[in-house]
């Protein structure tokens, strides 16, 4: 079952159908980073950073929306291995809200660059991260290492770091 | 299936034991707006939708909501580990002792326990996906409350970060809602 032009036919479809939520956006982010020209319109939106898309807990600017006036907790890396896990943490939210907006919009293909880019630096980032510190995934090349660190190494929920 | 990451998905790392939050906080865990809660609701409805950007986006935010599953656990678990049995007591979590000593428990911040019967299934797109928006909101609306009953940053932190998880998911089903509004318009539920 397969079949996969059928199912290119239905995003096709989809595509056409679609409601463009972001439509006025154009008039409330005049500096736009993203464009989106397979839409059939010049669809713009803006984007965070992947520091202050992780730190704010969303990476579209549109959809952000500030409670009372507490401002998001500043994380900060006070040791090497801390940098390095929220590199790779705010790499690996981007790919994720990436991953969420693209389900919705699969035909996007600056979106899906962008999700592929972050993607690939999260996939490098834990690799550098589990070769100093220990396992984040059961695929780790650091676990031919005895003894078994998944076990061995700490579980997240005592804390400790950041 | 699920691959497991050992890693929250935001940093919790809460120094200061407060059983009078924790006692709050566990509504997030296992009421009605809970994520767990959240969890159950989107990967159950996901096998009916009519396409595939539904299933990608029910299983999809539903495994996020796993993840924060993860995150209010290790904060509940962090906001108690340290407490005596006499603090747990004054606390009034006297009767939790009883129940689960310091093991964590899924029940609303009254102590009532998770049920299913907090959400639903129809079958219906319209119907489920109206469900999950609402959801969505209540969660916020929950985190909200949170927000205002705690001072302590290194709750606080990760309460604002969940809290916006959830308009960022609401706006996403919002999306889907309106996409199968139109679909389902023009005749076309395959």
């Amino acid at each position: 079952m397969n079949n996969y032009n059928f199912l290119r036919g239905n995003y096709q479809m989809d595509r056409n159908d679609s409601i463009d939520i972001f439509d006025d956006m154009n008039n409330f982010f005049p500096n736009m980073n993203m464009q989106m020209p397979n839409q059939g319109m010049m669809e713009t939106q803006k984007l965070y950073t992947p520091e202050e898309a992780f730190t704010k807990g969303n990476l579209f600017a549109n959809l952000y929306e500030q409670y009372k006036n507490y401002k998001p907790i500043k994380l900060v890396a006070n040791n090497e291995q801390d940098r390095l896990y929220l590199d790779y943490a705010r790499n690996a939210f981007a790919a994720h809200e990436l991953n969420l907006y693209l389900d919705l919009h699969p035909n996007n293909d600056s979106m899906l660059a962008l999700f592929n880019d972050y993607r690939r630096k999260a996939d490098s980032l834990r690799s550098q991260y589990e070769n100093s510190y220990g396992p984040i995934s059961i695929s780790s090349d650091v676990l031919v290492n005895s003894p078994f660190l998944w076990e061995e190494m700490t579980w997240p929920r005592e804390g400790g770091n950041l | 299936m699920w691959a497991y990451e050992k890693r929250l998905q935001y940093p919790v790392n809460i120094k200061k034991k407060d059983l009078r939050m924790a006692k709050y906080l566990v509504t997030q865990y296992g009421g009605s707006n809970s994520e767990l809660a959240a969890a159950l609701r989107y990967l159950n409805q996901r096998y009916t939708m009519p396409d595939n950007k539904g299933k990608a986006v029910l299983t999809d935010i539903g495994t996020e909501e796993l993840a924060h599953i993860e995150m209010i656990s290790t904060m509940i678990y962090q906001l108690t580990k340290d407490a005596t049995i006499e603090e747990l007591e004054e606390a009034g979590l006297g009767a939790h002792y009883a129940e689960h000593n310091k093991a964590l428990y899924p029940t609303d911040a009254n102590g009532v326990p998770f049920t299913v019967a907090y959400f639903a299934a129809t079958g219906d797109p319209l119907a489920d996906i109206s469900e999950d928006m609402a959801a969505e909101q209540k969660a916020r609306a929950v985190y909200e409350n949170l927000i205002d009953l705690t001072k302590d940053p290194d709750v606080l932190g990760p309460l604002l970060w969940l809290r916006q998880r959830e308009i960022v998911h609401y706006n996403r089903f919002k999306e889907l809602f309106e996409y199968y509004q139109e679909k389902l318009k023009n005749g076309n539920n395959k």
